[in-house]
């Protein structure tokens, strides 16, 4: 309660500031960041210490780099907000340092599907260099529409200000993952990420081959029972439903389950059929399957109906049923009655369920077969009479009723998600294969496979000493050892508990993508390219420049940035090192982008001038700059350096950034809608 | 003028005798030098053979006209009564003279429905019973007055086509076309007829219209009354923000659907089906024509309201909103009972509202400490037990916990508490605070429908038409009317609306047709038919994608061909057989009972057609290829 009461005097503070000093530049209230910190770091720091203390001195230095990850990409993107917000204002060199070292841009609460998630953050950066754009001219001939722009100013303020609401209270919570191979990872992983962006994130630390099945599973120890995240979900909710001292854990395995029914749709739609037909399916009929059933006003279900066996409300005994999917639900025939939809039962609605499978059930309940799949509602985590039970006579009865009511449930999305892995699959693949062996010292083995969820509440009040994790930090980019030596054989066998050891032996790698001829694809790096440019560059970068200059006025009073020890370590940059200049705005490809934003990626110094907005106006042609400084860069180098696959993979970037640009002086209608955009797509959850 | 026009046909008139029936109906009374009239839509109609000579170059004998002809001189374009999905008549001008694809593309420009190939004409049930009802003359829109050069370009003025500008009366029109209609009165719903049956199913598709032949060629007669309906139910690109009649219009056909049971679906998805239809009145009522506005810029000044409140609160002024903000916050008094304590009785606690959890204590001067206990309802069910008339106002809330739900009982002691503890239970439920701009529309439409629930316990159930709360059986079929009352249908379909209260109108349109579009027997248009080889009649459903084969007695799918698996069909126009081959040498062949064979024909290809409409080419039809596709039997 007090801290929210602080929060609110302290935005209160600082709406008023905003207000009242419309057009002149903003006086950050200092002391306020102070008291946030404080309060965040308490609150659950007990707990945290706690869980610090089971896990492992690999996982904390992995925790440690993830932690500082975020301190630095924390740290960009204050300077980024520095410049929005000091742009209108003749750039002062002095500014004292804002309060806002704690605020991210609005990520999505819970994004609907990594896709979008990563649009959205493209958008807030680009936000934020757009709003440095506009106003470049102001000073000197912008004086006309200096009300549009004091107009946006306020809404820019404002929202920051909204953001910062939201982000005092993300929480954080450490997650271990369980390798297929027994061993774990411990992850950081922010209240706002979805597990696309998770799996994203353990792709780069496994340099497995980032296809489609890669999954991440929830184990119920209690109840025996597993499930596989979606892409879109929120990562931390499911685990926060956790008890105290579950034994539930964190898998990170390859799932065919997951988007079969988007390789082979012919089998879950049209399965009546006789089994040749299915198999001979040319992919044009496929293709056509999911435009109908996916791409259409609403989603169609697939056609199930068949009887299966229900354990009744809290006895022990199965009663076979004849159930009826359908996309509102799951219906039964009542005694006596009809098909007929009219005299359906309706035995479960999806809206606050998920489906489970359920393992050893024929020993734990008396189950007829072991095909079971269970429907819960997330936060229940033991024996209850509101859990059901329902089993098939078969496996691929079961599965067919699993994928169903997951179409059912999420419709469209996974559709979605299945893009965008595909798309993922496809950049990593051609990385993967160029990669050449070297250190594998990721993954030490351990033994405890719990995933610690411990809730810490703002990550960056615990700061840790820069310069040590920046050491370790180095070895994660690594190129990616042989695929063979790091990847599990697909286990089929989703139960399969992970084979024990040595990393190396695994055989055959699932080695899905052929090498393709891609030149390199510095795919891992370019992820790491954080929008703005990072906190490193401050010391070279010209101070004078007219149009805002980067970062580095608002970070010279800053904590000291990633001392530069660290980029010594790092290992080179991929070959092509994309100048980040362009109408692109650099890819934040997920979430994990803030992680790997902390990569030094811009230890390359030719990364370090351009300060976002700058490349945009050249490119887009914008009226009279005060003497650009950077003008070295032009859009174009940066897509020819960019393998195809990883420009792919942000489609939906250059559409934002280039027309706000592309729309010349009318940077305040621009503005808004970007703005809006986003507050968009964050309301809507 | 005349002779300009039938100057080809005088000119080879020469020793022929012809009736030349000139019809001048319109001119009666009037001397005909009189009058300037504008002769180029008329043309000559030959009787006996059916057909139109629109072909002004060709001589007579080209034609094959001789002595005994009787030709008739009348216009192309003339009025029609027409039927829309929404259950009201529009009198309008069609082409007589085009195919009835062509005609229904005219008619649509008119009516400004984009896509006019989705939808067709179709002849209307005979009225047997209806005698009475004629007396009450039902009201006629009319647009025969629309000078037809003008609807070739529709541009927008004030939001609709200009020809709708014109006057208020035109405006009327453009209104009864573009906003939802008031749920009909339940005993219109029970009067209407109800198929009972997939073979009623069958029948009414034995009436559509051959597309490919005109309006005089299959005995339509001017003022005749005809049905305008969807016809192929793939419905290309649907945007609100172009689409509003042709939104509208399929609704309209969705809800009529839905209510007389033309297509099936289960009793919950009935209730929602109600529930939209509730609050997608209530929203066209409230706000008429507001086009959805710019909902980010909403979104943007709610969370700044959000945050002034906030604020505000701390500053402790007073502000409408903040009042209630206020309220919620600094508790109300709230009876509470967890499950299996006692049964009866209800105990009394201080309730507080924080956040997305509520929390309890023995007494308002308590609530200062600990509570006793702190409920967060982020995704718990929340179910209303109501009843105005005993005054019982019970909030369910089933809480997911580890060990599983926990059932508890909120008692409010009258309507406004009820309101607003329900509505901060239901965003708290999805996770939204008290502080979230819906939270007083909440309220509202909780209370309406409370108001719903008073005016129908009181009331017989017909009086309640009166004002603007609406019988809850207007919003299901007939078949709900006899399972529930009023008073039990209430809760139930308010139960459904609570996931749907904060749609906006076009969202909640959007809404009705997508569920309406999930069933799994949407899109099926049935024919009675006899496979070859087989003894029985059999019905086939014709899908936008697939065939299907349904045994009569038992009502069971057979089998189901898809389209994208037939290789070529073929119609026997001497036997009236449809064969078809499928890939994988599958062959079938059917005579149809209840339609014609052409109108089985048309469908499949119709269908066809519309699954060659490509975002790239969608601004003109391909007529051509439809009229291949459908048409090619009975070589005109």
């Amino acid at each position: 309660m007090e801290d929210i009461d602080a929060m609110f005097s302290d935005l209160l503070g600082e709406m008023d500031l905003l207000t009242q000093s419309l057009g002149e530049e903003i006086p950050p209230p200092a002391p306020l960041p102070n008291t946030k910190k404080e309060v965040s770091f308490t609150m659950d720091f007990a707990n945290f210490n706690e869980s610090l203390h089971e896990l492992e001195d690999t996982d904390l230095d992995a925790l440690m780099a993830d932690l500082v990850a975020d301190l630095s990409a924390t740290e960009e993107k204050l300077t980024a907000e520095i410049q929005g917000l000091k742009a209108p204002s003749p750039p002062l060199p002095n500014l004292p340092p804002p309060p806002r070292d704690l605020s991210f841009p609005p990520a999505p609460y819970d994004s609907s599907s990594s896709s979008s998630s990563s649009s959205c953050r493209d958008s807030s950066s680009s936000l934020v260099s757009t709003s440095a754009t506009s106003p470049l001219p102001p000073p000197q001939a912008g004086k006309p529409s200096k009300e549009d722009i004091e107009a946006q100013m306020k809404a820019d303020k404002i929202k920051l200000a909204l953001e910062k609401l939201k982000e005092a209270k993300v929480k954080k919570l450490v997650v271990k993952v369980l390798m297929n191979d027994g061993s774990s990872k411990t992850l950081m992983v922010d209240e706002r990420q979805t597990v696309r962006e998770v799996l994203d994130n353990l792709f780069e630390k496994t340099h497995c081959d980032a296809n489609v099945d890669w999954s991440l599973c929830e184990t119920n120890y209690e109840l025996q029972l597993e499930r596989t995240f979606e892409d879109h979900e929120n990562m931390v909710e499911p685990l926060l439903a956790w008890t105290r001292d579950s034994e539930n854990k964190v898998l990170f395995q390859e799932r065919r389950d997951k988007f079969e029914v988007f390789k082979n749709p012919q089998n879950f739609y049209l399965w009546k059929k006789d089994k040749k037909t299915l198999k001979d399916m040319k992919d044009k009929d496929k293709e056509l399957l999911i435009k109908e059933n996916f791409c259409g006003p609403s989603i169609i279900v697939p056609d199930l109906e068949g009887v299966l066996y229900l354990k009744e409300d809290g006895k022990k005994s199965w009663k076979q049923r004849l159930f009826q999917l359908r996309a509102s639900g799951i219906y039964y025939v009542p005694k006596g009655k009809t098909k007929s939809s009219r005299d359906l039962v309706c035995f479960v609605q999806f809206d606050n369920v998920n489906v489970y499978f359920g393992k050893d059930v024929k020993n734990r309940y008396k189950a007829p077969t072991d095909f079971c799949f269970v429907l819960k509602h997330p936060q229940i985590q033991k024996e209850s009479q509101y859990i059901k039970y329902l089993c098939c006579d078969d496996d691929w009865t079961m599965r067919l009723w699993m994928t169903g009511i997951r179409i059912a449930k999420y419709g469209a999305l996974l559709h979605g998600n299945y893009k965008a892995a595909e798309k993922k699959s496809v950049v990593s693949s051609a990385w993967t294969n160029r990669s050449t062996p070297s250190s594998s010292n990721q993954s030490t083995p351990s033994p405890t496979i719990r995933a610690k969820a411990s809730s810490q509440s703002n990550g960056h009040a615990s700061k840790p000493q820069p310069g040590s994790d920046h050491q370790d930090f180095g070895n994660l980019p690594p190129p990616p050892p042989p695929l063979n030596e790091i990847l599990p054989p697909p286990s089929p066998d989703p139960v399969l508990p992970p084979p024990p050891p040595s990393l190396a032996s695994k055989p055959s790698g699932p080695h899905r993508k052929q090498p393709s001829g891609f030149p390199p694809p510095p795919l891992g790096i370019d992820n790491n390219l954080p929008p703005p440019p990072l906190p490193p560059p401050i010391d070279e970068a010209p101070p004078d420049f007219l149009p805002p200059p980067p970062p580095n006025t608002g970070i010279g009073s800053f904590p000291p940035p990633p001392p530069n020890t660290g980029f010594g370590s790092l290992p080179p940059p991929p070959p092509p090192p994309p100048p980040p200049v362009s109408s692109l705005p650099p890819p934040p490809a997920s979430f994990g982008g803030i992680k790997k934003s902390l990569h030094p990626p811009p230890q390359d110094p030719q990364f370090l001038p351009p300060p976002p907005p700058d490349p945009v106006f050249t490119s887009a042609g914008a009226p009279p700059p005060p003497p650009p400084p950077p003008p070295a860069f032009a859009a174009t180098p940066r897509a020819n350096a960019r393998p195809a696959g990883s420009v792919k993979k942000m489609p939906p970037a250059p559409p934002k950034r280039t027309t706000p640009v592309a729309g010349g002086g009318g940077g305040g209608g621009d503005l808004m809608s970007e703005l809006m955009l986003a507050m968009k797509k964050r309301s809507d959850h | 003028m005349l002779r300009l026009l039938v100057r080809g046909l005088f000119t080879s008139l020469q020793s022929y005798f012809i009736h030349l029936c000139l019809c001048f109906s319109e001119l009666s009374g009037v001397s005909l030098t009189e009058i300037k009239r504008d002769w180029s839509d008329h043309a000559l109609w030959w009787d006996q053979k059916k057909m139109w000579l629109l072909r002004t170059a060709w001589t007579l004998e080209k034609y094959g006209i001789h002595a005994d002809a009787r030709l008739i001189f009348m216009p192309q374009h003339r009025p029609l009564k027409l039927d829309l999905p929404n259950g009201k008549t529009v009198r309008l001008r069609a082409c007589f003279s085009d195919p009835v694809f062509q005609t229904v593309m005219g008619i649509c420009r008119q009516l400004n429905i984009r896509h006019p190939e989705e939808l067709s004409l179709l002849r209307p049930v005979e009225e047997k019973k209806k005698k009475k009802d004629k007396d009450l003359t039902e009201e006629i829109y009319d647009l025969t007055e629309v000078p037809l050069s003008s609807v070739s370009r529709p541009c927008l003025y004030n939001g609709m086509p200009a020809h709708f500008a014109e006057s208020e009366k035109m405006e009327a029109v453009y209104k009864m076309l573009s906003i939802t209609q008031t749920p009909p009165a339940p005993e219109v719903i029970t009067k209407q007829y109800r198929p009972a049956s997939v073979v009623d199913k069958a029948h009414i598709n034995g009436r559509w219209l051959d597309s490919s032949r005109c309006l005089m060629q299959q005995n339509i007669q001017e003022n005749d009354r005809l049905w305008l309906r969807f016809k192929y139910y793939t419905f290309y690109e649907l945007d609100p923000k172009y689409d509003v009649v042709r939104l509208t219009q399929l609704y309209e056909q969705a809800r009529w659907a839905i209510l007389l049971e033309d297509i099936d679906c289960t009793e919950e998805e009935m209730m929602l089906f109600g529930a939209l239809q509730y609050h997608i009145s209530k929203v066209s009522q409230s706000e008429p024509q507001a086009l959805s506005t710019n909902t980010a810029m909403d979104d943007l000044e709610s969370a700044l309201l959000s945050l002034e409140v906030k604020m505000e609160g701390e500053s402790s002024s007073a502000t409408e909103l903040l009042e209630s903000v206020l309220i919620k916050r600094s508790c109300v008094n709230v009876r509470f009972r967890p499950k299996r304590l006692t049964l009866k009785g209800y105990k009394q606690y201080w309730f507080k509202f924080q956040d997305t959890s509520i929390a309890y204590f023995k007494s308002k001067e308590e609530s200062i400490g600990e509570p006793i206990q702190q409920i967060n309802l982020k995704g718990c069910e929340v179910a209303p037990d109501v009843n105005v008339a005993a005054q019982k106002f019970l909030i369910r809330l089933l809480i997911p916990a580890p060990e599983g739900m926990n059932e508890v009982f909120l008692r409010c002691e009258n309507e406004r508490q009820y309101a607003q503890w329900m509505a901060g239970c239901r965003l708290a439920s999805k996770g939204k605070s008290l502080a979230d701009s819906s939270f007083q529309s909440e309220i509202q439409s909780i209370r309406s429908f409370l108001a719903m629930q008073r005016n129908n316990s009181g009331s017989s159930s017909n009086a309640a038409s009166s004002d603007e709360s609406i019988n809850t059986h207007s919003l299901v079929s007939p078949r709900y009317h006899k399972k529930y009352k009023t008073k039990q249908l209430t809760p139930r379909i308010l139960d459904a609306y609570q996931n749907v209260a904060q749609l906006s109108l076009s969202d909640a349109l959007m809404r009705f047709l997508q569920i309406w579009q999930a069933l799994p027997d949407f899109g099926l248009s049935y024919v009675v038919v006899r496979f070859k080889g087989s003894r029985k009649d059999e019905v086939l459903g014709i899908a936008p994608n697939r065939l299907i084969r349904i045994d009569l007695g038992v009502g069971d799918v057979v089998k189901t061909w898809r389209y994208n698996n037939m290789k070529q069909w073929n119609v026997n126009w001497d036997i009236r057989q449809v064969a078809i081959e499928f890939e994988g040498n599958v062959n079938i062949a059917f005579s149809c009972v209840t339609a014609d064979c052409r109108i089985v024909h048309e469908f499949i290809g119709g269908y066809i057609f519309m699954s060659t409409r490509s975002r790239e080419k969608s601004d003109v039809l391909n007529q051509e290829l439809f009229h291949k596709l459908t048409g090619g039997h009975e070589a005109l």
